[in-house]
């Protein structure tokens, strides 16, 4: 099933069909045989970018990970094969798995609120007068288009300790003890800032999109299911849901992705303080890695993530796989 | 009547609310850059910029190389899109078209290698771009830029190209194009709508990369914006008029492109996404 | 639209080529042909504020006329200058020559990533003080050249204290502390400018206590934070840190302290010197209001504790220029330009015959007091992660800014501390 939003215009409509053989300049055997490679073709600039861009350093992540990579090996081009040890002192440590736990948690909150927060926006979207859903679109599509980096540092600013507004408004309110809050002090806090910053920058995705896919809804279900009887509620479970599952499951995909790898905000926000304490997967591997000059062991960590992302969204994968297989006499 | 008053009503009262919520930040952003640092470092926050400064913008374009790092940063985002537009659209018009064995492998395969975490691998492509002597050049970085938004370039379009009905391009043949002719003339004008909403994604996301470049590229000839802002916010960090007239500064290109291409761009950009 | 775009488009196309053409600019070998070495370029590292622009004008003449090869300063933040040194010198165009600061050099000494000096020192160091010069060797050779070396000093605005009513500078702890409290209840300036992870600073203090911060634990080094004497000075910058509203999980450059003091509305920061002079650049007006005083200590007759900062300038053992290198060495850290360093930031020099440049030199005069009882981090390899974001000393100092107690911010970071300390090289 397909969510096709877009509605291309509609063609010459009394169009004389004939058999699909363009004018003949090759033999027709020639070619089919080509017709065949057509699609590897089209296809092979993209593969091979994949493999050369994609392939290659994720290889070499792998092979860093099997070696003991520091100051002294990097500057010198020295490659000291260590085995399984980077591995061995990753997963018997207790800061890995305490990470993982926390990457997973961060990335399930904010997945929720995204998606529950958009696709209710996206639903008002629906029901608001014209004047009001372009003025509501603008809105979110400003927000959707802050620049990560941008957008960081202005909430740094929103939160500042000193003549932050947050901290003014929060004081105005009643809570005066917010009045010279630090934000970046503990970490629920910061979490709390770096949820917020994600969560903004998400709806307007979900929401603009599950707009979109509601009109493409036809009138007819819903006429058929008030033939039912089925009230708001009723049309909405067994309708407007049932529609958008596709949709919901793949916007939920990409945001999984999105968030289980917003490195720039948590990195921006607090640098994964305190304590260490907001460090999520990938800002682990980094400070570890990088940060540490521990290059084996980030790359070892940075395998572990991806394995651990896979995981997350093997799920979906398995839909996907299935539709593809459905589809297969597309 | 009362309660379809209060029906209509409330849809309108809570969109204002979040109006007011998702443009904040980004309001926040220009009036402080615009006001004088008086007005952004007062007990009670001055909510509209009233004597407007520029100050804070010539201090922030001040800063050595800035138009260096402008130009670098548009070379690379438009090169690394428009690369990655050619590339994913001859992909996914294989995709969303034909008939081929293997097919299923490549939608996984693309679908995998958008889940791609570059953060944590770029030790591991500093090493592969030092070994081969490419360091400092806008080359690693455009080319790197583009993987990171080809794959879900490809599986938008692909979406995009399945829109477009199969009646046009065989009506083309019938009008004796070959299928190169009728791929060009009747389905990249109406394509060109996704093309759009696709390439923003793409610019975003190079307009905005960081770690990589900070890695790679140590010499401020071969630099970008994002550097620039972040360095920037180091040294200047609590001067919040010069942060903020920086971060608008960075923000602005994306912003209009944004909203003029937003209608276009709304619509269906999870198409592709949906479909794959 | 379109067309703009795609010319757009040519151009950036062109531009990639030619930047990808810009790479290498003929480093052919490092030797001195018959038109001494015309047409190289040296690319030498210093960090931010360390030397001032017009002796980096003055010394690229000196190397220009004698060498006839041009000089680059590239000017480096602190802010993760490992991570970018160690990057930087596992490629083909390392900075030929970089400045390195002393509790980094033994690391870096044993990664074999810098050039041996052992002829330059016996050319030029004979009279190198030995005590500054101890970081530079590591295993017996001489792998940099001692630069310069400085000790933090109070840096504070004349006319805020003034206005205060405080007529001399303070001569122990408690006075300093009266006198800032004096500034915080009479005018409307903040008394100090002390952010929460200027951890030189409490270095220092922890020298003035006598301290270790890591001690032996059979022949692994390990974390010495549980010790009552760190526990004191902690306690001792906490006092002080109360007075400021600077954030307390943030360092005295995020944002420059000097930025901060230039806005004329803080009383006094601790830093070094030359500090002044980012003050000054960011707001000229403040020049003749600063002035300069020796950190005080729990007594009158004893100074407080300092750490000895300081920088060692080095070749990179994978440049390819490195005769060019050691010349440059050699004009730079000449009595004369050595001599003129110390003078305009007031800074020690790598020489004790060369201090008589420091005569009416208010920095220096505020800083020679407490020098004598400076001391630095450990000199050993394994200290160079430990300084790593993030900085386990700065999480301990945050945590007991934030209340916990100094024991327990200890045992907190103990273990990110040991691990750093037994990192595999």
């Amino acid at each position: 099933m397909t969510v096709q939003t877009e509605r291309p215009p509609s063609g010459p409509v009394d169009v004389v069909k004939r058999d699909e053989s363009g004018p003949a300049g090759a033999g027709p055997r020639a070619a089919s045989r080509l017709g065949a490679l057509t699609p590897y073709l089209l296809l092979l600039p993209a593969c091979a970018a994949t493999v050369l861009l994609l392939g290659w350093p994720l290889l070499k992540d792998v092979l860093l990970s099997f070696q003991n990579l520091n100051m002294a090996q990097l500057i010198q081009h020295v490659t000291e094969w260590n085995g399984i040890d980077n591995y061995k002192e990753v997963l018997t440590g207790e800061d890995f798995w305490r990470v993982t736990l926390r990457s997973i948690l961060f990335t399930a909150v904010n997945v929720v609120l995204t998606m529950i927060l958009g696709a209710l926006v996206g639903l008002l979207l629906a029901r608001l007068g014209k004047r009001m859903r372009v003025t509501l679109m603008l809105g979110l599509v400003l927000a959707w288009a802050m620049p990560v980096v941008a957008a960081t540092t202005v909430y740094q600013w929103l939160f500042a300790q000193r003549f932050g507004v947050v901290n003014w408004v929060l004081d105005k309110l009643g809570w005066h003890s917010m009045a010279d809050y630090s934000w970046t002090s503990s970490q629920l806090s910061t979490f709390f800032v770096v949820t917020v910053l994600i969560v903004w920058q998400s709806i307007p995705f979900v929401a603009i999109n599950l707009y979109a896919a509601t009109t493409t809804i036809p009138g007819e279900l819903y006429e058929a299911a008030a033939l039912d009887g089925a009230g708001g509620w009723k049309s909405f479970t067994t309708v407007t849901l049932p529609f958008l599952r596709p949709f919901l499951y793949a916007t939920t995909f990409l945001e999984i992705i999105w968030v289980f790898k917003a490195f720039v905000q948590v990195f921006a926000i607090n640098g994964g303080g305190p304590d260490r304490l907001t460090e999520i997967l990938p800002v682990y591997a980094y400070i570890e890695g990088v940060g540490n000059q521990h290059y084996g062991m980030g790359a070892a960590i940075a395998v572990l993530t991806i394995l651990i992302l896979l995981g997350l969204t093997a799920y979906y994968l398995r839909i996907v796989l299935k539709r593809e297989e459905e589809e297969a006499g597309l | 009547m009362k309660r379809s008053l209060f029906g209509r009503l409330w849809p309108n009262v809570t969109a204002v609310a979040l109006f007011i919520g998702f443009v904040f930040p980004v309001y926040w952003m220009f009036a402080t850059a615009f006001k004088p640092t008086g007005d952004i470092i007062s007990e009670d926050p001055v909510w509209f910029p009233t004597d407007v400064t520029f100050e804070h913008f010539e201090r922030a374009t001040g800063v050595d190389h800035f138009w260096t790092y402008v130009t670098n940063s548009l070379i690379v985002t438009l090169c690394a899109v428009v690369l990655a537009l050619v590339i994913a659209l001859a992909g996914s018009f294989a995709l969303a078209r034909m008939r081929f064995k293997g097919r299923r492998g490549f939608v996984i395969g693309f679908m995998l290698a958008q889940m791609a975490p570059w953060e944590v691998m770029i030790i591991a492509m500093y090493m592969i771009v030092r070994d081969a002597s490419m360091l400092n050049s806008l080359v690693p970085l455009t080319v790197f830029y583009m993987m990171m938004i080809l794959p879900f370039t490809i599986l938008t379009l692909r979406g995009f190209v399945a829109s477009v009905p199969r009646d046009l391009e065989e009506a083309a043949m019938v009008d004796g194009c070959t299928r190169a002719q009728a791929f060009r003339k009747v389905i990249l004008p109406l394509l060109a709508p996704g093309l759009m909403s696709t390439s923003l994604f793409g610019f975003i996301t190079a307009w905005n990369e960081f770690p990589l470049v900070l890695v790679l590229n140590k010499e401020t000839e071969a630099q970008t914006l994002p550097l620039w802002l972040s360095s920037f916010q180091t040294a200047f960090g609590n001067d919040w008029g010069a942060t903020m007239a920086a971060s608008s500064l960075f923000a602005i290109p994306i912003l209009i492109l944004f909203v003029f291409l937003q209608r276009r761009a709304v619509s269906g950009l999870t198409a592709g996404a949906v479909k794959g | 639209m379109k067309r703009k775009l795609i010319s757009a488009i040519g151009v950036a196309g062109m531009m990639i080529s030619l930047a990808a053409c810009g790479g290498d600019n003929g480093d052919s070998g490092g030797k001195a042909g018959a038109d001494g070495y015309a047409g190289q370029t040296l690319t030498v590292w210093v960090m931010d504020g360390s030397s001032p622009d017009q002796w980096q004008k003055d010394v690229a003449a000196a190397f220009e006329k004698k060498t006839k090869a041009k000089v680059k300063f590239e000017i480096q933040q602190w802010n993760g200058i490992q991570q970018k040194l160690t990057t930087a010198l596992s490629e083909d165009n390392p900075p030929d020559v970089f400045e390195i600061g002393n509790t980094q050099t033994p690391a870096y000494a044993k990664t074999g990533g810098l050039a041996d000096l052992a002829d330059l020192k016996s050319e030029i160091g004979a009279d190198w003080t030995e005590s500054l010069n101890a970081s530079s060797i590591y295993d017996g050779k001489q792998y940099a050249a001692p630069w310069y070396f400085a000790n933090r000093v109070v840096l504070y605005n004349k006319k805020i204290w003034a206005e205060a009513g405080i007529k001399d500078t303070p001569r122990t702890r408690d006075e300093f502390y009266a006198d800032l409290k004096q500034i915080g209840e009479k005018t409307d300036a903040e008394p100090l400018y002390l952010p929460g992870q200027n951890w030189y600073h409490f270095v220092g203090l922890t020298i003035g206590e006598g301290a270790e911060l890591v001690k032996k634990d059979g022949d692994k080094y390990v974390s010495n934070l549980a010790d009552p004497k760190i526990a004191a000075a902690m306690e001792t910058y906490k006092k002080f840190q109360a007075l400021s509203k600077a954030p307390k999980d943030k360092d005295e450059a995020t944002p420059q302290q000097g930025e901060v003091f230039g806005k004329g509305n803080v009383g006094a920061f601790i830093g070094m010197g030359w500090e002044a002079g980012i003050a000054i650049k960011a707001n000229p007006k403040i020049e003749k209001e600063t002035g300069y005083f020796t950190i005080p200590g729990a007594t009158a007759d004893k100074p407080e504790g300092v750490f000895l900062g300081g920088s060692n300038l080095a070749v990179a053992a994978g440049s390819k220029k490195q005769e060019l290198a050691k010349e440059f060495l050699r004009i730079a850290l000449s009595d004369k330009y050595e001599g003129r360093l110390a003078k305009l930031n007031g800074v020690i020099p790598n020489k004790e015959s060369l201090q008589t440049n420091l005569k009416g030199n208010a920095v220096a005069e505020a800083a020679a007091p407490a020098a004598a009882g400076g001391g630095t981090t450990p000199l050993i390899p394994e200290w160079a992660a430990v300084e790593n974001a993030p900085n386990p000393i700065k999480t301990y100092m945050t945590a007991v800014l934030n209340g916990k107690s100094p024991a327990e911010a200890a045992e907190q970071v103990e273990g990110e501390f040991n691990k750093r300390l037994a990192q595999q090289q």
